[in-house]
């Protein structure tokens, strides 16, 4: 351990807001790239099959297979990975284990029957795997607000809010990644209602998200209206500013008001403007996390 | 039969010997408190005064850390003992998120305090019980409890402010001083039902 790194541990604890720093630093940053990866690969494979477009479901498997890479990569034991099987009944990181694995797998039986002739046992085996990967893109789609909403210890993530913000954000993932296949695919046909759709995720993940901040302003405690302020007027605020609102909102919303919006290379730009922005939304808020204080107990408080 | 123990931080005077004699009983890596002592001030002059909180693993009824672990590396020992089994840990750190108590340390590398000098004997001898990439915290000294022996905190404080015993034995010290002197815990409001009470000043 470094020096650097040592200090900043003991100024953290005794710091009276102490700052989370596993998830979203140093190699903690390869949570939040895998959270990107999947909840966009989990929107990705939605809406690549809702709008049938099967080049965006091998882009949905290449980003589940990125995000389970960068999930390995946090781990601090790699090679127990296959551990997390056990404790399914309540932990959601387990539970996401389980989704990925599914649409991993789900996603090899699938896949090659949208590109190859296939028939016979293989329709069967292929219509198994369409199951399985939609039941591990729900699960992925979902399990990572609740991970964080089950972290007691960060009163901000601790909100009934947060699951349903990474579900939009997923959703807004997926519309993102199939504006860019649409634009470099040169299919033109559903762009339009993409866009309105894009519009309209962005709107509710916009909501969410004030409704989030205002949630720990008036009803949090200390430790959660301190992320707030992290977010806000701290160590998350240009990552916010700068990621979140104006490369994820006001860009692709500058783009949309352009006449030449739904031209290949503009939907291109607002989908890889709004993936960055939910990159960047999901990084601000994991570095706002502030562990609840120890507040020295007032006199003769009982319990 | 449920461990607990109970701070009086009336007689706690703030000198530290129960982290370091943490520190010394487990031989915790750079960085790694399974106990420690936080201190604050509160009031303002004439009327500042200092106040001394130590805090350590509250090894709880409802450990949100167990719940959220995906491999059951945390788990429930034996008298409500809270404690991690370092061949299943992965290190998602999970758990140090659900911690309410901030009580868990991530062993990322291992580490010694004396820089390039290399590490000293009694680190060497110490850090092969410590798992690199895993999640560690206080499991209320079972080692020395399967001797027993009270933990290393306890048995060190110069101010005996601590005691530790079963708090399902009505007659215990530990029940008679929450019940006598109205012992608290930290957070209740959050429901982890913690298993160290403290006694206000």
């Amino acid at each position: 351990m470094s020096k650097q790194r040592y200090d900043q541990l003991i100024a953290d604890l005794r710091a009276d807001f102490r700052p989370q720093r596993e998830w979203g630093e140093g190699r903690g940053l390869f949570l939040v790239i895998g959270h990107f990866f999947v909840g966009i690969a989990g929107g990705t494979w939605l809406m690549g099959t809702i709008y049938d477009v099967p080049f965006a479901l091998v882009i949905a498997f290449l980003l589940g297979c990125l995000g389970g890479l960068a999930h390995l990569l946090f781990l601090g034991r790699p090679e127990r990975a296959f551990g997390m099987v056990r404790h399914w009944r309540t932990s959601w990181i387990s539970r996401g284990f389980y989704g990925l694995s599914l649409f991993l797998v789900g996603g090899v039986l699938y896949l090659p029957t949208q590109f190859f002739p296939l028939s016979g046992l293989w329709t069967v085996i292929g219509q198994l795997g369409a199951v399985l990967a939609m039941l591990g893109t729900v699960t992925i789609i979902g399990y990572m607000g609740f991970a964080y909403t089950a972290s007691k210890g960060i009163p901000f993530w601790n909100s009934p809010l947060h699951p349903a913000l990474y579900i939009a954000y997923a959703f807004r993932g997926g519309i993102a990644v199939l504006l860019i296949v649409a634009a470099t695919s040169g299919t033109t046909a559903a762009d339009d209602g993409l866009l309105k759709l894009w519009i309209g995720v962005t709107a509710i993940v916009a909501v969410f998200f004030a409704l989030e901040l205002q949630g720990a302003l008036a009803g949090g405690n200390i430790a959660a209206r301190r992320s707030v302020r992290e977010i806000l007027a701290g160590r998350g605020a240009l990552i916010f500013y700068g990621g979140t609102l104006v490369v994820g909102l006001i860009v692709p919303v500058l783009l949309l008001s352009m006449a030449m919006a739904t031209s290949p290379t503009a939907m291109a730009l607002i989908g890889l403007a709004s993936a960055a922005g939910d990159f960047f939304m999901k990084l601000s808020t994991v570095k706002a996390g502030i562990h609840i204080p120890l507040v020295p107990p007032p006199r003769r408080q009982r319990a | 039969m449920r461990l607990g123990m109970v701070i009086d931080l009336k007689r706690c005077i703030a000198c530290y010997g129960c982290q370091m004699s943490c520190k010394a009983e487990h031989g915790t890596p750079l960085g790694v408190f399974f106990g420690r002592v936080i201190k604050s001030e509160e009031g303002n002059y004439p009327t500042a005064r200092q106040v001394f909180l130590p805090v350590l693993c509250n090894h709880c009824d409802d450990a949100p850390c167990v719940n959220v672990c995906p491999t059951g590396a945390s788990y429930y020992a034996e008298h409500g003992i809270v404690d991690i089994d370092q061949d299943k840990c992965v290190g998602c750190r999970s758990c140090m998120m659900a911690c309410p108590y901030g009580n868990r340390y991530f062993n990322a590398e291992s580490s010694n305090y004396f820089g390039d000098a290399g590490p000293t004997p009694y680190e060497t001898a110490r850090s092969e019980y410590h798992t690199e990439g895993v999640v560690m915290k206080c499991n209320f000294c079972r080692e020395r409890l399967a001797e027993g022996k009270l933990p290393a905190c306890v048995a060190n404080c110069a101010a005996k402010a601590r005691t530790f015993g079963d708090l399902d034995d009505p007659n215990s010290t530990v029940s008679r001083l929450i019940k006598e002197r109205g012992g608290y815990t930290l957070h209740p409001e959050l429901g982890t039902g913690p298993n160290v009470y403290y006694l206000a000043p």
